[in-house]
């Protein structure tokens, strides 16, 4: 019980950290390397705007929010449209992007772990002799509603539906007169804002700090390459694999090896299909 | 004629002394070479922060008091910080390396203080120091015993090499273990359950406390549960805490995620006390508002007195108000107040010797006797570790206390203790 309990909560978890990166891959094919910043910025925005201004909690997380996807949008618009289509150049200029914004965070005096953000209701329930905290269980069902959420979005929303073309074949997006550089920047905000969406849920369960930038960059790239570059549903599955298979590692293995295993699920899903679980990016070649 | 040239030659000695005067009132003043201080020190966790605030009060209060007596002359410490990153997840030993190289070479730094922080580091930079010849004086981190046991073994090649910290052999033996005892003495508890960060001194202090425990009686639940560092769940380990029914729970971690796993441990009412071997997060005075009071009842060993208040002797409270005074805060932890006795330790050491040369320094070094913050401090001349005992008229004590009522209490070792443990209400 505890392994269907706590992989659920890993799952979720997951999936709320990677879902922002795989639907900013998915639109724009741009993989923002930045991702685990502005993780960890949207943490210290909340912190800064409830210690500092002293707003209500709730306030605060939906400025955050509006303020972290503004600055996705401005990474997108001021710099990664310079080097759009050019992936390698992508690549260096997100994650240098993301660099300069945790290390600037580290330079200005924000590191240890004396910055948290209180959890949303004290407090734990036992399931089936499992205790649990309640931040943990609002983590699910948070996680399931932005599943949901985005899902509507994309099939009945009129920006959400230009998204999904624009997913599905850029070219045929933009005969139809959707703005490609729009739909990007539109992508890149609301990349920005799951990325700030995740911090605010995760963090209250622990503390900000500037290395989680980079942590969580990596299990977003882990489940994304084991969902499909791309896929947004590949990546909701691909949590749960990871998720799972990290839990039971735990449990039955060594909790060492906790971290091993995104990393191998990396390796295997690029030995045996590189494209991923749902991905379409290198489908064809890997049948011919 | 004769009263004008009269004019004229009384006019050249006016020029003449106010050029004189002016000359020396506006030369430079004579400098006075500063006595460089090379600290490698990972500045963005504790060991490293708390350890160069520590390095620069003291250097500080030293240069107001007039600096160092060397032969004579009066020569200021001089400061020169290079992070090293070494405890930062992912960040190799090369790192630590070259920053320490820097400090000698391209800092000149007449001694090295602080760190490297990380073992693996610290051990690697042993080289390095007798290639160069440089005293160093180990303050915070390094807890291997490997350190002095190399000095020992070689200490031709490694006599430069000094540690006034703790180390784990001692901290297990004559600091943790004692009180695990009293513990179990005290409340009925003897099942005990071990989880550890996977780095070199946690590894090897989490599996001697094992061993050790196992022998004195107590119930060892499986093996150490051994998280990556920079982990931020643990509640797989704690669920099988409670399942196993351990009633302590001994973390020997580092990282600041350790006030995550306070977290979960209070969310999850595990019925078991938290006693941190080394618990980087809980030894913080930040770490009450951090966790919203949940780390209530963790025990946290901050391996030297003065890292947390207590009249261990006359000078650890005038440390403690020096500190909060100059920083804003209370000493913060493991490596504070031993990072405040070096740049004195050295001062002393180098006053004796009368020169900065290594060899007359570690010759009086090894003779140093002085009563500072944690005790009396005297290195051991063979191996260079400072000598450790739970009597500060003895030897450098140590430090455990409990967080209680949002205030750090120390609880061991007696001689020094402010309180009394306590368990949580939902243990009885």
């Amino acid at each position: 019980m505890d392994i269907l309990i706590y992989g659920i909560i890993n799952s979720i978890s997951l999936a709320l950290i990677a879902i922002g990166f795989a639907l900013v891959y998915g639109i724009s094919r741009l993989a923002n390397f930045a991702h685990g910043a502005l993780y960890v910025v949207n943490g210290f925005i909340v912190w800064s705007i409830l210690n500092i201004l002293h707003i209500n909690y709730l306030l605060s997380i939906i400025l955050s929010l509006i303020i972290i996807g503004l600055i996705g949008a401005a990474i997108y618009q001021f710099i990664l449209i310079r080097v759009r289509g050019m992936a390698i150049s992508e690549i260096i200029a997100s994650y240098a992007i993301g660099l300069a914004m945790l290390e600037g965070f580290r330079w200005g005096g924000f590191k240890g772990m004396t910055y948290t953000l209180p959890v949303f209701i004290r407090g734990s329930i036992e399931i089936a002799g499992i205790p649990v905290d309640f931040q943990r269980i609002l983590l699910v069902l948070i996680g399931g509603l932005v599943v949901l959420l985005l899902w509507l979005f994309t099939h009945y929303n009129r920006i959400g539906l230009a998204l999904r073309g624009m997913a599905q074949d850029e070219r045929a997006a933009m005969m139809l007169g959707i703005d490609s550089d729009k739909m990007a920047l539109i992508a890149m905000g609301l990349g920005s804002i799951l990325a700030g969406l995740a911090a605010v849920v995760i963090l209250p369960m622990g503390n900000i700090v500037v290395e989680a930038g980079y942590d969580k960059l990596i299990m977003a790239i882990a489940v994304c390459i084991v969902g499909g570059l791309g896929s947004w549903v590949g990546a909701v599955i691909a949590a749960f694999l990871i998720g799972f298979a990290q839990i039971i590692t735990v449990k039955y293995i060594a909790s060492h090896f906790h971290m091993v295993i995104a990393l191998l699920a990396i390796i295997i899903t690029l030995v045996l299909r590189p494209s991923g679980l749902f991905g379409r990016q290198k489908e064809l070649e890997e049948r011919v | 004629m004769k009263k004008k040239s009269m004019w004229g030659i009384i006019i050249v000695v006016i020029v003449v002394i106010a050029a004189v005067v002016i000359y020396y009132a506006t030369r430079p003043p004579k400098i006075v070479p500063g006595i460089v201080l090379g600290c490698p020190l990972s500045t963005a966790f504790l060991y490293g922060w708390d350890a160069e605030r520590a390095i620069t009060l003291a250097v500080e209060e030293i240069n107001a008091a007039g600096g160092v007596n060397v032969a004579g002359k009066k020569r200021p410490f001089k400061v020169e910080v290079i992070d090293t990153r070494d405890l930062e997840p992912g960040v190799p030993v090369s790192e630590a390396l070259l920053v320490v190289e820097k400090l000698i070479l391209g800092k000149k730094a007449d001694f090295i203080i602080g760190g490297p922080v990380r073992s693996e580091a610290a051990l690697a930079a042993m080289d390095l120091l007798s290639k160069y010849k440089k005293v160093s004086i180990l303050t915070t981190g390094v807890l291997t015993p490997k350190y002095h046991r190399r000095v020992a073994k070689e200490y031709d090649k490694f006599k430069y090499c000094f540690r006034i910290t703790g180390e784990a052999v001692w901290m297990v033996t004559g600091e943790i273990i004692p009180c695990l005892l009293d513990i179990g003495k005290r409340f009925g508890v003897d099942r005990i359950f071990i989880m550890i960060q996977d780095v070199s001194h946690a590894r090897g202090g989490g599996g001697l406390i094992a061993k050790i425990m196992a022998k004195k009686g107590w119930h060892v639940i499986g093996k150490p549960e051994i998280y990556p560092t920079g982990t931020t769940d643990f509640s797989m380990g704690l669920i099988k805490a409670k399942k196993e029914k351990a009633q302590v729970i001994l973390i020997w971690m580092d990282m600041p995620e350790t006030s995550i796993l306070l977290k979960q441990w209070y969310d999850m009412k595990i019925p078991a006390l938290p006693f941190g071997s080394i618990i980087a997060a809980a030894e913080q005075p930040g770490f009450w508002k951090a966790t919203e009071g949940k780390g209530e009842y963790c025990l946290a060993n901050v391996v030297n007195a003065g890292n947390a208040p207590s009249n261990a002797t006359p000078w650890t409270m005038k440390f403690v108000k020096a500190y909060k005074k100059r920083w804003n805060i209370e000493p913060e932890g493991y490596g504070t107040s031993t990072s405040y006795m070096a740049p004195y330790v050295l001062k002393d050491a180098i006053e004796r010797a009368g020169t900065l040369e290594p060899d007359a320094i570690i010759e009086a070094l090894e003779k140093t006797d002085m009563m500072g913050v944690y005790g009396r401090i005297r290195f051991d001349p063979k191996s260079h570790q400072v000598i450790p005992s739970v009597d500060p008229e003895e030897g450098a004590v140590g430090t455990i206390f409990q967080w209680q009522a949002g205030k750090r209490i120390v609880v061991f070792p007696k001689k020094i203790a402010m309180g009394e443990i306590k368990l949580p209400p939902w243990m009885k």
